[in-house]
């Protein structure tokens, strides 16, 4: 115990020289640029903490905002999937429908169950929304646009949004009500699953950076669209795949919605939640989808690099929100094409074929990094050269299944 | 293994197919009418024909109108309001337009020269001063600004079916309103109507005319500038 305490244990990490020499992102800009000017007295470690707080505040202030897009989005892009409008009331264009429904929320009566636990209750939602906000710190939204540059960002990031589920499961557990209960050891079961395939997909990313940090793996992609980890050999390109697909199931949303499931238990965790709580569970779901979506453009998708090389308009900012709101609507997409899974199939399909998958793609992406020493032309071409032919080879296979399809079984008996 | 392969190959592909169809609904244009502000969806395609003698919006042509009260008599909701002063007795106004429904479905509303409780008995009439051509499927259309040809037609009477005679306007009428928030749509005062000047608009404007405000709904068809004000105190004959 000691020993985790003691000096030599932060030194190995690097995190105490991190606090004070870490130049190149959000904190250091505002220090240099902005705390400093205004308040020359001021010693500098009392600098860098006011701002660290400015930062903070940019982010509560923004982040935000998001989910109110984000959900108008949501309802927008769902209503042209079944060739509706969508809300058309508030606001041009009904735009302004979430600010309504949110004002609407505030006012709301903030019911708490009276045999349930009511500290839990009430605690739940500021983890899960403290915790999806806190991963907001290490995605690096542009060149110098991120909070910290942590050189463990990744793992950082995998750990906060593990907290999630505590908050899911004491919202559960504290609303005394069967679905609520349910909904959570529903989410939980799901969400401590995919977490393993979705690791395993990160390792990939991570074995060919041989970096954490989360603008080193950025940094490592800059060399235009062929450089994108997820076109740097084809185990990562399957990888990117398992990642997005394991971080819907770690967001719960459709056609992994079973802690939510409407049909089957009410609302899930959220069952007993009302006004402006309610409003905190559904500002996480939303920044969490976005936040997984980031995570997904920087591990896989070049982070703030651009398709071409030389590009940094910016800092790369608006590419890096284009693409993630990209992977954001994949998301909408999916949600309204696919039926919700099962238990035992949502089961099946991470135990049974994601973690293999992962597993077979750690092995072939450390046989890739052994024969293939320096990410060259060589190795890059290869790579896209066999991504396109399996591609071409699937797309072959299933334009002949299409063209003879099974016929219909009758009894011959 | 080759059934775990198939699996994979299988979850992949019918996961793009349902993505395929619903991207393709994605750009499809959508089928939303905007409806209390967007009232032109004649203009759509999903809206049917109307047929003939469909029970829509009450329509008063007041100048046909003989103030007779027989429809605010048996309307069973109480909804038409008719306040009007007789003429001295032996007086009237004006005649009132000879209806004439034609086989086709068509109807011409004009004046038929010579006795029009006999025509059906001759071969032809001959229709003048036609004011309104109403069609199968068309909205009323009046002729008040088109030329003198127009408004003379002669039939032969094997294409009419019916007449309406003309009777005498013996009313100045100073109101005549219809409250279609309260009407049934029975149609009854339309079938006891004896000049056949209150109807219902068997068109697309007769069946949507929506309104924020109840009192909107509440329509006045009575015509103050018809009359001559000062003859209408003296209680004169005007001349038609």
């Amino acid at each position: 115990m000691s020993d985790f305490l003691s000096e030599s244990f932060f030194h190995n990490f690097n995190i105490q020289e991190n606090i004070q020499e870490e130049t190149g992102n959000l904190v250091s800009y505002i220090k240099g640029n902005v705390i400093n000017p205004i308040f020359p007295d001021f010693p500098m470690e009392l600098g860098t903490v006011l701002a660290m707080l400015v930062c903070a505040g940019i982010f509560v202030a923004v982040v935000p905002l998001l989910p109110l897009v984000l959900v108008l989005a949501e309802r927008k892009v769902a209503a042209r999937f079944q060739n509706r409008t969508g809300p058309m009331r508030v606001g041009p264009w009904g735009t302004l429908q979430t600010l309504a429904d949110g004002i609407k929320l505030i006012f709301k009566e903030d019911f708490i169950p009276q045999q349930g636990d009511k500290l839990l209750f009430r605690l739940a939602p500021y983890i899960m929304f403290a915790c999806s906000f806190a991963v907001f710190a290490a995605i690096p939204f542009g060149q110098n646009i991120l909070v910290s540059d942590f050189n463990i960002g990744i793992f950082y990031i995998m750990a906060i949004s593990s907290v999630i589920v505590m908050g899911v499961i004491m919202a559960g557990w504290s609303s005394n009500s069967k679905w609520s209960l349910l909904g959570s050891l529903r989410s939980a079961a799901q969400i401590v699953s995919y977490e393993i395939p979705l690791g395993l997909s990160i390792l990939t990313v991570i074995m060919l950076v041989e970096s954490l940090g989360m603008r080193e793996i950025v940094e490592n992609q800059s060399g235009g669209i062929f450089t994108w980890l997820i076109f740097r050999t084809p185990f990562t390109f399957i990888a990117f795949f398992v990642f997005f697909i394991s971080a819907i199931a770690e967001v719960n949303r459709t056609p992994f919605d079973l802690p939510e499931a409407e049909s089957e238990i009410v609302a899930g965790f959220h069952t007993e939640y009302s006004g402006m709580r309610f409003a905190l569970f559904f500002i996480a779901e939303y920044a969490n989808m976005f936040a997984v979506s980031a995570i997904g453009v920087t591990l896989f998708l070049g982070g703030y690099e651009g398709i071409l090389p030389g590009y940094d308009f910016l800092g790369g900012l608006p590419g890096f929100v284009l693409k993630t709101l990209g992977l954001v609507f994949v998301m909408m997409w999916l949600r309204w094409t696919l039926p919700r899974l099962r238990v035992d199939q949502l089961m099946n399909l991470c135990w049974k074929y994601f973690i293999p998958i992962s597993f077979f793609n750690i092995l072939g992406t450390g046989i890739w990094g052994l024969i293939f020493k320096d990410d060259d032309v060589w190795s890059m071409g290869i790579s896209c050269a066999i991504i396109y032919v399996c591609l071409i080879g699937v797309y072959a296979v299933a334009g002949r299944n299409l063209a003879r399809r099974p016929e219909p079984q009758t009894s011959s008996a | 293994m080759d059934k775990y392969i198939r699996n994979i190959y299988k979850g992949v592909y019918t996961v793009l197919v349902g993505m395929r169809i619903t991207i393709r609904q994605f750009f499809e244009p959508n089928v939303t009418h905007q409806y209390p502000y967007e009232h032109d969806f004649e203009k759509k395609q999903n809206v049917r024909e109307i047929p003939k003698g469909y029970r829509g919006q009450l329509y008063n042509r007041i100048e046909d109108c003989i103030g007779c009260k027989k429809c605010e008599l048996i309307c069973p909701v109480d909804c038409i309001t008719i306040i009007g002063d007789k003429l001295p007795k032996g007086e009237q106004l004006w005649d009132s337009m000879n209806v004439v429904h034609l086989k086709d479905g068509r109807e011409v509303i004009g004046i038929i020269e010579g006795d029009d409780k006999k025509i059906m008995s001759e071969d032809a009439m001959t229709i003048t001063n036609i004011t309104t051509r109403l069609g199968p499927q068309e909205v009323i259309d009046r002729l008040e600004a088109s030329g003198d040809e127009n408004r003379t037609e002669t039939l032969s009477t094997e294409e009419v079916s019916r007449v309406v005679t003309r009777n005498p306007v013996v009313f100045y009428l100073d109101q005549f309103d219809i409250d279609m928030s309260l009407c049934m749509y029975c149609g009854l005062c339309t079938e006891v109507c004896p000049t056949q000047c209150l109807v219902m608009k068997d068109s697309l404007e007769g069946i949507e005319y929506s309104s924020f405000d109840r009192t909107d709904l509440i329509f006045n068809f009575d015509k103050q500038e018809m009359y001559k004000k000062d003859d209408a105190e003296n209680t004169e004959v005007v001349e038609a």
